[in-house]
């Protein structure tokens, strides 16, 4: 029953969840370019940005078409609006892992500190992770397995305080404190990304009990 | 429990309405009472009269002065034979002629609507008119003599506007939804008519014509007009002379002897039993085809 | 977990992403002109009388589409329809001007048969209309009566498989069409139509009477249809039509000479997305968001 919108509705998903792939390469090209200080393939993040745009267009054109003729309501209605906002979460991190590239160009030849990129490297895996748990607990329906994000994302908040730190220690001449302000922004950006991530959490959680809630308050 | 509202009163006062209705009421009852009192009186008396004497002698012996022995065979079989005729003329033409009214033709043409109106009068006019009708066409003009044929044609002309008007009813009833699924097919005029119209329409069309005809072997004026002999001992043929139930039993009531008129009351059992045959077949064939709709 | 695979991989894996879903997608959804036109309608006006119903409407139908009529009541769009299969030679006071065109061929040339035209666009109505026959019989009526009898088991079964109906209907082939439930009975009459092997089906609300699950459930056969046939519908339901359409055609009352003259005009015609999501003419949004009484 109602075939055309079942197939509509699991299209618009597979939509998002290959968008969300698009973003992890992303994310893994804007942090290979940061660790290599590979300017090149910081273009090539900046780049492919495109793709990412267009994908999230055609998503939203999507969600328009099946709301003004499919009518959802109930679950199916969850779904599409739970679709929208995730669409637009991944689209701001693909937005953040182009501002990323942008600072690593322009940092590009002052030599980096090792263990802020150490810092960097881990919290870009929470942050791929976050995003595959994510979009995970959003296909499955998995509730218990979204608000786990929430302990990730501390662990991406700690680093991020780590890093202020190690940022102001380093200290040093006009070069390098500029670069560290830089890294600064870096670091606020893959913050972002969990927190991003966060939300798509959230959006399973309205999907699945139909109400919207933050999982922490803003005081955390 | 919730409190009573005491401005919601469901009890009613008295209605204007309610007299009027037992009123009428009653008087629809008395007016069944009536027409029912009447019939039952008459088929009381007949029924007291004739029951005794409808035995095999009536059925099988021709008549004869001897009223023990007087029969009514002939004009039993004549009847028979008369209603056979009778649907089978009817049916062909009255039912043609339903089927161009009510599928073929075009209302708006003088002809069809004279033809038309002139159906509705013509089954208002006497059965007498129709017996001189007869005898001035058919036995005379046309030289068919005073024979079953000829009281058949009559009963036909008699009967056949209420056959048309009865067939045009059943084929109004087949929905125009039935003809516009069939042309959407592909289907031609005819074969609409034939195959999804007619079918459909064939239990009204068979009850009117059989109601019909029960009506006609009852008439007798038209019958003595062409001049059905009043006795006949031999079994009749159709284009040979004739008497009819009902010119039979007034015959016989005519004679001084009493025990001929119990002989009359007989045959009217007979004649009303024929009667009750056909109008029993009417209502089973209608029953029989109705659950199809 | 972060896997630190070498730049270039990294580059052609980020250049490489699969393009064939994405335009799977989009073929989805082709764009009108390049499919092959079942219907070319041009200037068409239909009045019965003098009373205009509809005016200067062209449209071009496209194969294998859903093509869906909406409008206010009154607009035509019924009247619309049956002038593809030529329906509204059935009412004598129709007169159709201008040209329906079907595959380059004039629908209303003058040796053009009407029964081969409903024999390639079938139609089904708004009440189901099944005959007082037979499942089997009425699936059947139509290959009978144009003479497609060869295999005629075999056809009926396939009809009835198309119209979603034979497991339904394959253990009581012989019961009448009438046991069945509404929404049975009409694809019923949609495996009538199909049995005769049409090219094109015509539909007039045919979801209307029906309750939502069985409408639901043409919908979902329209949907499947129309991979080998070219559907056109009726709705006053525009969110049915929203649902399976793939163009959509607003029909409106175009009120002239100071309100004398209400006749049916053709406003917009476009794809259903486009009609729903952000139409061209006013009177269509106001139409489709539901401001226009």
């Amino acid at each position: 029953m109602r075939v055309t919108l079942q197939k509509e509705l699991d299209q618009l998903e597979s939509a998002l969840q290959e968008e969300g792939e698009l973003v992890l390469r992303a994310v893994r090209g804007c942090l290979g370019a940061l660790e290599r200080q590979d300017e090149e393939l910081a273009d090539e993040v900046i780049a492919f940005d495109d793709e990412v745009d267009e994908a999230y267009l055609r998503i939203e054109e999507g969600i328009q078409s099946l709301l003004a003729r499919q009518t959802p309501v109930a679950v199916d209605l969850r779904t599409v609006l739970a679709v929208l906002h995730v669409n637009l979460h991944l689209e701001r991190m693909a937005d953040y892992c182009v501002t990323v590239a942008k600072l690593t160009k322009l940092v590009a030849g002052v030599p980096p500190d090792k263990t802020l990129m150490g810092a960097f490297e881990e919290m870009g895996a929470r942050a791929e992770e976050m995003i595959r748990v994510a979009l995970g607990s959003f296909a499955g329906r998995d509730l218990g397995r979204a608000e786990s994000l929430v302990e990730l994302d501390e662990l991406i908040d700690l680093a991020n305080r780590r890093a202020v730190q190690q940022v102001i220690a380093i200290g040093g001449d006009d070069e390098r404190r500029e670069w560290g302000l830089r890294m600064l922004l870096v670091s606020r950006c893959l913050e972002r990304i969990g927190d991003h991530a966060v939300d798509i959490g959230e959006q399973t959680a309205f999907l699945v009990t139909g109400e919207f809630r933050e999982f922490t308050d803003a005081s955390h | 429990m919730s409190a009573t509202n005491p401005s919601v009163d469901l009890h009613g006062g008295p209605t204007r309405g309610a007299w009027r209705g037992r009123i009428f009421y009653a008087a629809l009852l008395l007016s069944l009472t009536v027409g029912f009192a009447t019939l039952g009186t008459l088929v009381v008396q007949v029924l007291k009269k004739g029951i005794g004497v409808v035995d095999p002698v009536l059925l099988t012996n021709p008549p004869s002065a001897d009223p023990a022995i007087a029969g009514a065979r002939p004009a039993i079989l004549a009847t028979l034979y008369l209603g056979i005729l009778l649907i089978a003329f009817t049916g062909p033409i009255g039912v043609g002629t339903a089927i161009y009214l009510e599928e073929y033709a075009n209302r708006n043409r003088w002809y069809n609507r004279l033809l038309e109106i002139n159906i509705q009068n013509l089954a208002a006019v006497p059965s007498i008119v129709y017996g001189i009708l007869g005898l001035a066409f058919l036995v005379r003009g046309l030289g068919l003599g005073r024979v079953l044929l000829a009281g058949a044609l009559i009963l036909t002309l008699l009967v056949l506007p209420t056959v048309i008007i009865a067939a045009r009813e059943a084929i109004r009833a087949v929905p125009g939804s039935i003809r516009e699924g069939a042309y959407a097919l592909g289907a031609t005029k005819w074969q609409v008519t034939w195959r999804q119209v007619l079918p459909a329409a064939i239990p009204g069309i068979a009850t009117g014509s059989i109601l019909a005809v029960s009506r006609a072997i009852g008439e007798t004026a038209p019958l003595l007009m062409i001049g059905a002999l009043t006795y006949i001992s031999f079994n009749p043929t159709i284009a040979g002379p004739f008497t009819a139930l009902p010119v039979q039993i007034y015959n016989w009531t005519k004679l001084p002897n009493a025990e001929f008129k119990d002989l009359a009351a007989a045959a009217i059992v007979v004649l009303l039993a024929m009667i009750l045959l056909l109008n029993a077949t009417a209502i089973w064939l209608r029953n029989r085809y109705q659950k199809k709709w | 977990m972060v896997t630190m695979s070498d730049a270039e991989t990294e580059l052609v894996r980020m250049r490489g992403v699969d393009q064939s879903d994405l335009a799977e997608r989009e073929r989805h959804m082709p764009p009108p002109e390049s499919r092959e036109v079942v219907f070319d309608v041009s200037g068409l006006s239909v009045r019965y009388g003098s009373a205009r119903a509809l005016k200067d409407v062209s449209i071009r139908v496209y194969k294998n589409f859903v093509t869906a009529f909406i409008g206010p009541s009154g607009c035509g769009k019924s009247t619309f329809i049956r002038c593809f299969n030529r329906m509204n030679d059935l009412i004598p006071t129709a007169v159709v001007e201008g040209a329906v065109h079907y595959h380059g061929q004039d629908l209303y040339g003058p040796q053009v048969d009407p029964v081969e035209v409903r024999k390639r666009i079938g139609m089904v109505f708004q009440k189901p209309n099944p005959f007082p026959k037979s499942i089997y019989d009425n699936v059947a009526f139509g290959p009978r009566v144009l003479g497609m009898t060869d295999d005629l088991d075999e056809r009926v079964e396939r009809a009835l498989a198309q119209a979603a109906l034979w497991d339904e209907a394959k253990d009581r082939l012989k019961a009448s069409a009438l046991s069945l439930s509404g929404g049975q009975q009409q694809r019923l009459c949609i495996a009538r139509c199909l049995a005769v092997e049409p090219d094109v089906l015509l539909m007039d609300e045919p979801a209307s009477a029906l309750d939502p699950i069985a409408t639901t459930r043409i919908e979902d056969l329209m949907h499947d249809l129309k991979r080998d046939y070219t559907i056109v519908i009726v709705t006053h339901n525009m969110q049915q039509a929203a649902r399976i359409a793939d163009m959509t055609a607003f029909f409106s009352v175009d009120v002239s000479d100071e309100g004398k003259q209400r006749s049916g005009i053709l406003v917009e015609y476009d794809t259903t997305p486009k009609i729903f999501t952000q139409p061209s003419d006013k009177r269509t949004e106001d139409y489709v968001t539901g401001r226009f009484g």
